[in-house]
């Protein structure tokens, strides 16, 4: 991203806080205006489908965009279409107000007419690398060379500090947390579970079975029972992603995906799901499996 | 026997297995007690930054997000004219900006710059050396954070060189020479935050904005009027600017805002809580039953219905209240790694938690934790009063 013009920066966002004056307050501007036929066809504007909503405008309406803040000097444009706007984590909570214009008429609706170097002046421009590897490089080297401009690489970099990142740590840990305490849930069972089968276990002993042998029993019971659990845990969430994404979609306005069941999600689920099962399962039998055999069939 | 002493005893017989069930209901309470913790942690935390320096309404041009907020114009005049109404106590126009200082390595290091139009009331605390004066000599004094001191190697007296940077780009005005008049410390800095301080001629000097323009005008309203009344007199004497209270502005954050995090503690809650319930209902289901004859036997030398139903019931509340204080200490250990980990989100106040203890939190938790006892005992409660006393022995002495 190469960015230069400091008055171009604040002039784009007074145009969009313009739009968003009108269409929150309605004092300045119709929310659709008539247009003479003989005048002619205004430019073509693209609203956000949130704007539209929000105003009950619709495509082909004429609306009266304004670059100055109080609303003054204001130009026609005509709804060509709506978007939707591309999905950001860190506006989700914003109304999405937007507008997109071309940009001879967006340099025209915020230009000073004073200035003749307005229509030549950029907020930012958007530059795709070949080698996307070197965005740090070039962001250096152009930086250097032309200190008057700000250029920065777009990527969020993996770093510590970067918000995802932040938000993904915090996810884990409460998702280790939450594991925690189902594991804890699942040695109850466990322990329940063997207590049940007492005798069971001390009649395969007096039959012959070795301790490793009943050992092997249960880890493997242990292991199917975790796994079960596991697959429907997974599939539930499969199943009901749907059911969150429609919900905080709807509810942020947004096409933002909240919810993800990815194979390496499920995966990793069901690879901590098993050794915790078998190990549950081995933890809550092992007092029976070394007891008294005799004691184990209460004789 | 009363019941109570009658369920601990019977918790004591089988003692591995309650205390797995407390060991359960810890964990389960434990981040339960975190969420409760979390969805209202953030307002409280903001609140407490907002009250901080007894500012209580704020002015604003226009709303909108920061980026597109109008500036105030001539806001000094403004807020002179605000501190004069009655029930104003003092009214203070903030501008917000940034600039660039050359430290020792190649880049220049981003410093957040406020300015603050001349006035006792700040929002920072001046640790070492002296606060900014009205002075026209000390128009370009500034006062800086201790990371900024260090960072410089510098402390009251210092001068600094600035270049004002007053959108993505530096600005093409050339760099001033300010003089460190203090150091202080900034309620909303972040972890590693370059601050500074100063008198609107700074920002002037440094960037091209019309001078006297604010972002924001901060007011004190006097204590016998309140901020309700101190909004009600500004919003009838410049309707043109919006004006809000604290609790306005914490009432619009809980509504945008803080959403997310109420919303993961809602369902987290509801997670640990349904945990809770069924693991508690497991063990105490599993015990019934083991206890059928016992049971029956207790019913048939006289104990009544409602007797064994309050056994059941006081063994589910001892489980779920000795869990659930055991998870009190856990979950406030918990909270401070977590609230550490949220904490590290680039641009949050230091002074910032999203982890906060307030003493609802422990009624709420209270009550969760009754209705987790209550609803872990209806079934195996339910089992103990419709057990048949004369079939269940038979069927046990012949078994």
């Amino acid at each position: 991203m190469v960015s230069a013009g400091a008055s171009r920066v604040r002039s784009i966002s007074r145009v969009l806080f313009v739009v968003g004056l009108i269409v929150g307050f309605g004092h300045a501007l119709p929310s659709a205006i008539t247009v003479n036929d003989t005048q002619p066809d205004p430019p073509a504007v693209l609203f956000s489908r949130q704007l539209l909503a929000a105003r009950h405008l619709q495509v082909g309406d004429v609306v009266e965009l304004s670059g100055d803040p109080s609303g003054a000097n204001p130009q026609q444009f005509r709804i060509a279409g709506s978007y939707e706007p591309m999905p950001d984590p860190i506006r989700v909570t914003s109304e999405r107000l937007e507008a997109r214009l071309h940009l001879p008429d967006l340099l025209r609706l915020t230009g000073d007419p004073d200035n003749p170097q307005d229509d030549d002046s950029l907020s930012a421009i958007s530059v795709k690398l070949r080698r996307p590897e070197d965005a740090e490089a070039f962001a250096r080297d152009w930086s250097a060379r032309v200190p008057a401009i700000g250029v920065r690489s777009s990527g969020g970099g993996e770093t510590e500090h970067n918000p995802f990142e932040v938000l993904s740590r915090f996810h884990q840990a409460i998702a280790s947390l939450t594991v925690i305490t189902g594991a804890v849930f699942l040695l109850a069972l466990m322990v329940l579970l063997a207590d049940e089968r007492r005798e069971t276990i001390g009649t395969l002993r007096l039959i012959g079975l070795t301790r490793a042998r009943v050992l092997a029993q249960v880890l493997l019971e242990g292991a199917i029972i975790a796994g079960a659990g596991a697959i429907f845990g997974v599939a539930l969430a499969a199943l009901t992603e749907g059911v969150f994404n429609a919900f905080f979609q709807w509810r942020y306005d947004t096409s933002l995906i909240f919810v993800r069941v990815t194979p390496s999600i499920a995966w990793r689920s069901i690879a901590v799901a098993i050794p915790l099962g078998m190990a549950a399962s081995v933890l809550a039998s092992w007092a029976l499996v070394r007891s008294n055999t005799l004691t184990l069939v209460r004789r | 026997m009363r019941a109570l002493a009658f369920a601990w005893r019977s918790l004591l017989r089988r003692g591995g297995r309650s205390a797995l069930g407390i060991v359960g209901i810890a964990a389960a309470g434990a981040l339960m007690f975190d969420m409760l913790l979390l969805s209202r942690g953030l307002l409280v935390s903001v609140r407490e930054l907002l009250d901080a320096f007894g500012f209580d309404v704020r002015v604003l041009a226009s709303e909108g997000i920061p980026q597109s907020r109008l500036p105030i114009e001539h806001a000094l005049e403004t807020a002179r004219a605000l501190s004069a109404l009655p029930e104003v106590a003092s009214a203070v126009p903030f501008r917000i900006g940034e600039a660039e200082v050359a430290a020792d390595s190649d880049r220049p290091d981003e410093v957040a710059l406020f300015a603050v139009g001349a006035t006792t009331r700040r929002i920072w605390t001046v640790v070492d050396g002296r606060d900014l004066s009205g002075r026209e000599d000390d128009a370009l004094d500034v006062v800086v954070n201790h990371r900024l001191a260090e960072r410089m190697n510098a402390g009251p007296g210092t001068s600094l060189e600035l270049r004002g940077r007053c959108s993505a780009t530096p600005s093409i005005l050339p760099p001033i020479t300010v003089r460190i008049a203090g150091v202080a410390t900034f309620p909303f800095d972040s972890g590693a935050q370059l601050t500074m301080a100063s008198r609107f001629e700074v920002l002037d000097r440094l960037c091209e904005r019309p001078a006297g323009e604010a972002d924001l005008i901060m007011v004190a309203s006097r204590p016998e009027s309140g901020p309700d009344a101190a909004v009600d007199a500004i919003r009838k004497a410049r309707p043109d600017l919006y004006t809000f209270s604290n609790d306005e502005v914490i009432e619009r954050f809980e509504r945008v805002g803080f959403s997310y995090f109420r919303q993961i503690s809602t369902a987290l809650a509801i997670v640990t809580l349904s945990f809770g319930i069924v693991l508690i209902t497991v063990l105490l289901t599993v015990s019934v039953n083991q206890r059928l004859g016992e049971i029956a036997a207790l019913r048939a030398i006289g104990f009544s219905r409602h007797r064994m139903a309050a056994d059941v019931l006081w063994e589910s509340a001892l489980l779920v209240g000795i869990g659930g204080l055991a998870a009190i200490p856990l979950g406030m250990a918990l909270s401070i790694w977590l609230d550490a980990i949220l904490r590290s989100l680039p641009g949050v106040p230091a002074t910032l938690h999203f982890f906060v203890f307030e003493p609802r939190v422990l009624w709420l938790y209270a009550g969760l934790l009754t209705g987790v006892a209550l609803g872990a005992a209806i079934y195996p409660m339910w089992l103990v009063t419709r057990l048949p006393i004369a079939g269940t022995l038979r069927r046990e002495f012949v078994s």
